[in-house]
């Protein structure tokens, strides 16, 4: 009986991971994501990311659960828009989660295993620059375009309308709310010249849980989680940069019916190289893994990231099809 | 160069003396008293030379720098340091240059006419029946002594700093040609930043330091903060020991290409944005409101090929406009550290006794340079820049490795309100504003003059107030006389020209011709900026040379023809028969007037109906 206990415990911790991992997913956009352009440019992001782990960092007994594993393979697409607000950029985008996420624990000889699929919570983002250069309202505007020091103010919320079942804890919507406020900052080191622009790039943020009050019969609950991602950017030449990422994850602590589990103090690296295909995509590669990660009860997780992101604007395609005619 | 009707023989440049010591003897002394009393001048000279401090002598030469840039004259570039010079001193409006670079300083350094001193053609664009031809070396030849050889031997120290562009051999280098201590750019133009040139054939800009090649670049080089750091160096290290100096400070600043600190590229950003109608419209404004031009003055007109700036889209006159953002720096720092040169000379007490000459070398460079060297996908050069010289994004414009010029629509700004530039004999392209300042300026302070001048009267303008006369032989070989007439009585208030109405100035260039007598210009120039034939304006009435009255006056066209004539034969001109402009026509679109307005179709503002009759579409 203890051993069932146990494993379902232990099967709760490692879904409550996958649950996590997909919202860490939902969080983690590249490097150069906050770059302001042109007022009026339309964006459909692309996201796809398989991400695996073998961890129990909330195990309430503190107890490693060896032989905990989990795969997501997720796709995210989206529209986003930018405008000017009170001469300041803003962006605001809807992104749309979608996949498949498998989980297994195999402890005491036993082994569960539960997967799901098929599209999560929707998400609602906004942006509004707080401090540096004012809006992009026209191209001199874009020209004159240097971050030097931003703060944006950044605001996502999920709608809880994705698939989600019940009978079991592992689902790709959340069926609560959830949401973040952030201050993505860059700061411009040199010049900002394509070819040799240096940035580094925060985002502290916070995000904040609804409970789920049917989470198998149960009540699930999570603290409030601080987030805090830092990209070393660089360009290599005109069109391709790399940057180095480290992400750190700092409470987050889940309850289920008032059972606590551990708080989530994650630290992890990751490497990420971009290129901008033409003037409409960009494209960066990504991989990210936490540190430390040895010895089999350490916490492990990795993921490999994709991003595409195909933009346009009126204006600039107009005058290329016009330039295409000569 | 200068022919003359009969010379004033006699002129007098008295300069005030400087607080003298306590007990010492105050003697004033009158330097040019020169004709039929040598001996007495003799006297008097070394008696100034043992008793009073002769003034110094700086030359700000400015490369490119247009001649309605400084605020003096105009511009809304914030010169306050050029400026204060000015309102101390003189400005002068009808002063000249050459067209091009190293023909204007070999005359302002050896006062004799560029077809007998070397720089008949520049060196880079020598032609080929002039090749071998005394007179176009493509150097400061050898027949001819130099200004700072002359004031040496009167006692001056002689310094240089910056361009140089008149000869690399070690004969023809700065301290060959009489100047003691240098720090100078041999080549026409370069990198501000490093020893980075232009062509795959001549990769490396080329430096003198004393006389010696350099291998290589001070740490912090930037070439105008450099030049002006090395003068000021010189000027203290011989400070104290009683003689002046005479300093040629050749910035490099604001000649193509526009490198410059980065805290100096963004203090205009959008200023120009509205175009080069309107800056040249707010220029001639500030000039006829300062008296540089007289009410009544006509814009030259917009060169044909230029486009109507209102019609260009935003980001069109963002991008041309942060070209002129840049040149505007340019100009500021060049003001800026020649500031730092005239708060030191007052630190160390010598500003009081500092005759500061100020002007631009030509009319402002409204040709692509860099087009013509690298312009061409597959050649050498081509290559040469894609590695040295591609940083073209706009935020690179400043950097090294980026290449800004502004460009014919800027430089006619720059030469509000004269017609063409740099490299033609139009008035924008020969004539600059000049300042002069210091104890020999005798008019009341922030005076204007209209008098003819000419840049070789720097020889005999300097020679005298330096206590020194112009040879007839120099080591061994005859001299040719100087072509130009001292500024001695003007600068006293005593005449408001050196030149006579019969007295003419002649050039020649790229096989471009013109000639100037009274207020009578005649111009011969290369279609599409010429007509390939004489012109001839009144510049009095027009100074922005619109109306051609060739047809009108052909007696007129006559005489002075046969001016030209006589240039041409007094000193040794040879028109080239190749011209770097001898196929411009068939590069530049047809000519045609500039018509404010016209055409109408893309100025036609929306016809917006009366609003009682306005009404939806029946059923």
């Amino acid at each position: 009986m203890r051993a069932v206990i146990w494993l379902r415990w232990s099967v709760a911790t490692m879904l409550t991971i996958g649950l996590l991992g997909a919202m860490q997913a939902q969080a983690q956009v590249p490097a150069r994501f906050y770059w302001k352009t042109l007022s009026g440019a339309n964006a459909v992001p692309l996201i796809f990311e398989s991400i695996s782990g073998n961890t129990n960092p909330f195990d309430p007994s503190h107890t490693v659960t060896a032989g905990a594993n989990f795969d997501a393979t997720l796709a995210m697409a989206g529209y986003a828009r930018t405008f000017t607000l009170l001469d300041r950029s803003a962006l605001a985008a809807v992104i749309l989660p979608m996949g498949r996420i498998s989980g297994s624990v195999t402890a005491a000889g036993n082994s569960v295993t539960q997967s799901a699929d098929g599209f999560g919570d929707p998400m609602i983002e906004f942006v509004v620059n707080l401090l540096g250069p004012p809006a992009q309202k026209n191209l001199p505007d874009v020209l004159r375009y240097e971050p030097g020091f931003s703060v944006d103010l950044l605001a996502d919320l999920a709608v809880p309308v994705g698939e989600y079942d019940s009978s079991q804890q592992l689902n790709i919507g959340q069926n609560r709310w959830y949401g973040r406020l952030g201050l993505p900052v860059i700061w411009q080191l040199g010049a900002w010249v394509p070819g040799r622009r240096t940035t580094l790039e925060f985002l502290p943020g916070v995000w904040l849980f609804g409970s789920n009050d049917d989470y198998v019969g149960q009540s699930l609950k999570t603290d409030a989680l601080f987030q805090l991602d830092a990209h070393l950017t660089h360009d290599f030449t005109e069109h391709a940069w790399g940057s180095l990422d480290a992400a750190w994850y700092s409470g987050g602590k889940a309850s289920i019916n008032g059972v606590s589990g551990e708080k989530l103090d994650n630290f992890g690296l990751g490497l990420t190289l971009g290129y901008q295909i033409n003037d409409n995509l960009n494209l960066t590669f990504g991989y990210k893994s936490t540190l430390n990660d040895e010895a089999p009860d350490d916490l492990r997780m990795d993921g490999f990231m994709i991003t595409l992101v195909l933009g346009w604007h009126p204006l600039l395609e107009g005058a290329r099809r016009l330039h295409g005619e000569k | 160069m200068t022919r003359t009707a009969p010379a004033r023989k006699h002129h007098s440049l008295d300069y005030d003396e400087p607080e003298a010591a306590p007990g010492a003897h105050v003697k004033r002394p009158s330097i040019c008293m020169v004709a039929g009393f040598i001996a007495a001048l003799f006297t008097v000279t070394v008696q100034a030379q043992t008793q009073v401090k002769k003034p110094n002598i700086v030359i700000i030469l400015a490369d490119d720098m247009g001649f309605a840039d400084m605020g003096a004259f105009g511009g809304e570039i914030k010169t306050p340091n050029l400026d204060s010079l000015a309102n101390e001193g003189m400005r002068f409006t009808n002063f000249y240059t050459h067209a091009s670079c190293s023909p204007t300083r070999s005359m302002l350094l050896s006062g004799v006419d560029t077809h007998l001193n070397g720089l008949g053609n520049m060196d880079e664009w020598t032609a080929p029946n002039q090749r071998g031809v005394p007179g176009y070396e493509g150097y400061l030849n050898d027949r001819v002594v130099t200004l700072p050889q002359l004031l040496k031997d009167a006692g001056y120290h002689t310094y240089m700093v910056g361009k140089w562009h008149l000869g690399k051999a070690p004969s023809q280098i700065p301290a060959a040609r009489g100047f003691e201590r240098d720090f100078s750019l041999l080549d026409g133009a370069g990198s501000y930043w490093d020893m980075t040139n232009f062509t795959n054939a001549s990769p490396k800009s080329v430096f003198t330091e004393d006389g010696r090649y350099l291998r290589r670049l001070p740490k912090d080089y930037y070439a105008t903060k450099t030049y002006t750091d090395k003068l000021i160096k010189f000027i203290d290290d011989n400070h104290g020991d009683g003689k002046p100096f005479f300093a040629y400070v050749a910035h490099q600043a604001p000649h193509d290409p526009y490198h410059l600190p980065r805290d100096w590229r963004n203090r205009h950003v959008g200023t120009y944005d509205q175009g080069w109608d309107a800056m040249r419209q707010a220029r001639l404004k500030r000039q006829i409101d300062l008296g540089i031009m007289p009410a009544g003055t006509s814009l030259s007109e917009r060169m044909w090929f230029v486009p109507d700036p209102t019609l260009l889209a935003p980001a069109t006159r963002s991008v041309l406009g942060k070209k002129m953002e840049l040149y505007t720096g340019m100009v500021e720092n060049l003001d800026f550290h020649v500031g730092r040169l005239i708060d030191h000379l007052k630190k160390i007490g010598e500003y009081e006794n500092t005759i500061f000459i100020v002007f631009g070398d030509n009319g402002a460079e409204g040709s692509d340079l860099f087009a013509m060297i690298s312009g061409t996908p597959g050649t050498r050069d081509y290559l040469f820049a894609a590695i040295n010289w591609s940083q073209t994004n706009p935020n690179a414009w400043g950097d090294p490795g980026s290449y800004v010029a502004y460009g014919p629509m800027w430089a006619q700004v720059s030469m509000t309100p004269f017609s063409q530039y740099k490299g033609w004999l139009a008035e924008g392209g020969i004539r600059n504003a000049l300042i002069v300042s210091g104890p020999v300026v005798k008019r009341p302070k922030g005076s204007i003059n209209h008098g003819l001048l000419h840049v070789a009267d720097l020889m005999p303008t300097l020679l005298e107030i330096g206590g020194a006369s112009y040879p007839k032989t120099h080591e061994g070989h005859e001299l040719p006389p100087l072509m130009g007439k001292s500024w001695g009585r003007v600068l006293a208030g005593q005449e408001e020209s050196p030149r006579t109405d019969q007295d003419y100035l002649a050039w020649e260039l790229f096989g471009n011709r013109a000639v100037r007598q009274g207020e009578w210009k005649l111009r011969w120039q290369f279609r599409p900026l010429g007509k390939g034939d004489w012109e001839l304006f009144d510049l009095k009435s027009d100074p922005a040379e619109r109306k051609d009255l060739a047809a009108e006056r052909p007696e007129k066209v006559k005489a002075m023809v046969e001016l030209w004539d006589s240039y041409v034969r007094a000193d040794n001109v040879v028109l080239p028969n190749r011209s770097v402009f001898e196929t411009l026509y068939d590069q530049l679109p047809p000519r045609v007037p500039d018509d404010p307005g016209y055409p109408p179709l893309t100025s036609k503002r929306q016809f917006v109906p009366p609003k009682d009759m306005m009404a939806d579409p029946k059923p």
